[in-house]
């Protein structure tokens, strides 16, 4: 095909009716096909690694809790993993299973809520309807474990802050029988109802070989058939000792995604009864120290999206010297890049939907990607502005045109 | 055990370029090595021991040197590759013809703390707003935030 003035670029973002966060990103179109796309972040930029090395160590808590609305237990479990390690300390097991399980739980509710998503850009409303109804069970397990829906502040150095007693624990496990039952449903209307199936296999396709280069993380790189998980590989809380599966589709697809997740969901259950009927006593946090040993450390999570990474290097005072934080999204662009590649414009949000972006997380840093482009220009608003102003200084406005009509 | 494996292994292979090896923790390895050797001691990591996977790259200003972090990953192990830096001359090679996936966090490096990557595929610079002052990099310990006063038109 021959793209001799025959490409559009069209600027989607940073707001857009399609996508539900700021994000911009800038299309280069031949008809409906995209040929090329490219990444500008940096909308909501909200410099907290800068804040981090001048809070303490128990603010930074808080602070890394805020990192993202969905999946705040897993900045903050990440984070006091790697502090209790600088601190040399080891946390009480009652309080690591019920860290565990609030993980588990914040997974079932983050990929109910995705599901939605899947439903709603796919246009299968009631889908979305019928998921977003049912995470209201998880999110009333977690305001029943933490007292809160989204940011459940349970993580303190050396444990968690609340306990769970007999009663909390038989209203979890029977609302966990209604997640069940439904989230099979999901599984077979996910993977064989023919119009939903048709709108979403072959959507966004990622090869094995392109997910492993571009560094895909989480449910994107499970779907490519890599059995990638920090969950088994590099075991953290109490994954060592509960048994799980690792969930991967090998149709490489938005398919693909939506399979891994449902199985993961499947795979949350198992976990979070057996946390639940395994529950060791004792004690739910351990003394920690106010000041922190010399050190640095690199904690690895798995996020609901992906793999998350912070590294924490400590001078010895209460406050970090350095904290740096890698969310899973910022890891899936350059691989969403690939996917949105060749596809049709309709496909755009479902191709971006589907890494499951959390736009707030990756944005605590920076921005952007795509390595071959570079042909775009970022014009600031003000060149803009007179660019406009210019162009319609040397073109007729509309009441002096006469219309071919 | 795994690690002392690959602890032994990038010894024998990479012999004098390894300044320092530690394990201080399972699945933890820090490498030291010059930025000279960098792109190599990746590229054998790649192809040695499968380390494919780049999870991110820190920064550490250390008041005369950064010190930067590549952090690998393969199945079993977190792999952190350090390399320093002068801050008269801030220069690293770029690593994103061994691991494209790279090219993100390379870029991230060169505007939060003003590092040069040599051979970067796409040197844009991108992280901060477009109308962010030159030369101006806000991750280096040496700038400071300081709110603007606020002015209340028609106030004191």
């Amino acid at each position: 095909m021959k793209s001799n003035g025959m490409e559009f670029k069209v600027p989607i973002g940073p707001q857009h009716p399609a996508l539900k966060e700021p994000i911009s990103l800038r299309m280069t179109f031949e008809g409906e096909i995209i040929k090329d796309a490219d990444l500008r972040l940096g909308y909501n930029h909200r410099g907290i690694e800068k804040l981090a090395e001048q809070k303490t160590y128990i603010q930074n808590l808080y602070l890394t809790e805020r990192i993202c609305g969905i999946c705040s237990h897993s900045h903050t479990t990440c984070f006091t993993q790697g502090v209790e390690k600088l601190m040399g300390i080891e946390p009480a097991r009652r309080g690591l299973y019920i860290r565990t399980l609030v993980a588990e739980l914040e997974r079932v509710h983050s990929h109910l809520l995705w599901l939605g998503v899947a439903g709603h850009e796919a246009g299968f409303d009631s889908f979305f309807m019928y998921t977003w109804r049912d995470r209201e069970v998880v999110m009333d397990i977690l305001e029943i474990i933490s007292g809160n829906r989204v940011h459940y502040a349970m993580n303190t150095f050396g444990g968690v802050r609340r306990d769970i007693d007999e009663q909390q624990k038989k209203k979890i496990l029977d609302s966990l029988d209604l997640l069940k039952e439904r989230t099979e449903y999901y599984f077979n209307m996910g993977a064989t109802e023919p119009t939903f199936v048709a709108r979403i296999a072959g959507v966004g396709r990622l090869p094995k070989e392109k997910a492993i280069e571009l560094c895909a993380v989480g449910p994107t790189l499970r779907a490519s058939d890599i059995p990638r998980d920090v969950r088994r590989d590099d075991p953290y809380a109490v994954y060592g000792e509960i048994p799980f599966e690792v969930c991967t589709a090998d149709t490489c697809d938005v398919l693909g995604r939506v399979v891994v997740r449902v199985k993961e969901l499947m795979q949350c259950y198992i976990m979070i009864e057996y946390l639940l009927k395994n529950l060791p006593p004792g004690e739910i946090k351990a003394k920690a120290p106010r000041r922190v040993k010399e050190g640095e450390v690199v904690s690895r999570y798995e996020a609901p999206r992906g793999e998350n990474i912070h590294y924490i290097k400590s001078n010895g005072t209460d406050k970090p010297e350095r904290l740096k934080v890698r969310a899973p999204t910022l890891a899936n662009y350059p691989a969403t890049i690939e996917m949105l590649k060749n596809g049709f414009i309709a496909d755009i949000p479902l191709i971006f939907a589907a890494i499951d972006p959390c736009i707030c997380c990756a944005e605590r840093i920076i921005s952007l990607v795509d390595a071959k482009t570079g042909k775009e220009k970022i014009v600031t608003m003000a060149e803009l502005r007179k660019f406009s102003i210019e162009f319609y200084k040397k073109n007729p406005r509309k009441k002096e045109v006469i219309w071919p009509l | 055990m795994k690690e002392e494996a690959i602890v032994s292994k990038i010894k024998e292979y990479l012999k004098d370029k390894v300044i320092e090896i530690t394990n201080p923790a399972p699945r933890r390895i820090f490498l030291k090595v010059t930025k000279e050797n960098l792109v190599e001691a990746v590229r054998f990591l790649k192809d040695k021991f499968n380390f494919t996977h780049i999870s991110t790259i820190s920064g550490v200003d250390l008041g005369e040197n950064f010190e930067i972090l590549y952090h690998l990953a393969n199945e079993y192990v977190v792999l952190s590759v350090r390399i320093i830096t002068p801050r008269d001359e801030p220069k690293i090679p770029s690593i994103c013809e061994v691991i494209p996936g790279a090219i993100l966090y390379e870029r991230e490096i060169q505007d939060m703390f003003g590092i040069v990557v040599e051979n970067i595929p796409d040197p844009r610079p991108l992280v901060l707003s477009d109308d962010w002052p030159e030369g101006v990099h806000p991750l280096r310990k040496d700038w400071k935030f300081e709110r603007p006063m606020e002015k209340i038109p028609g106030g004191e």
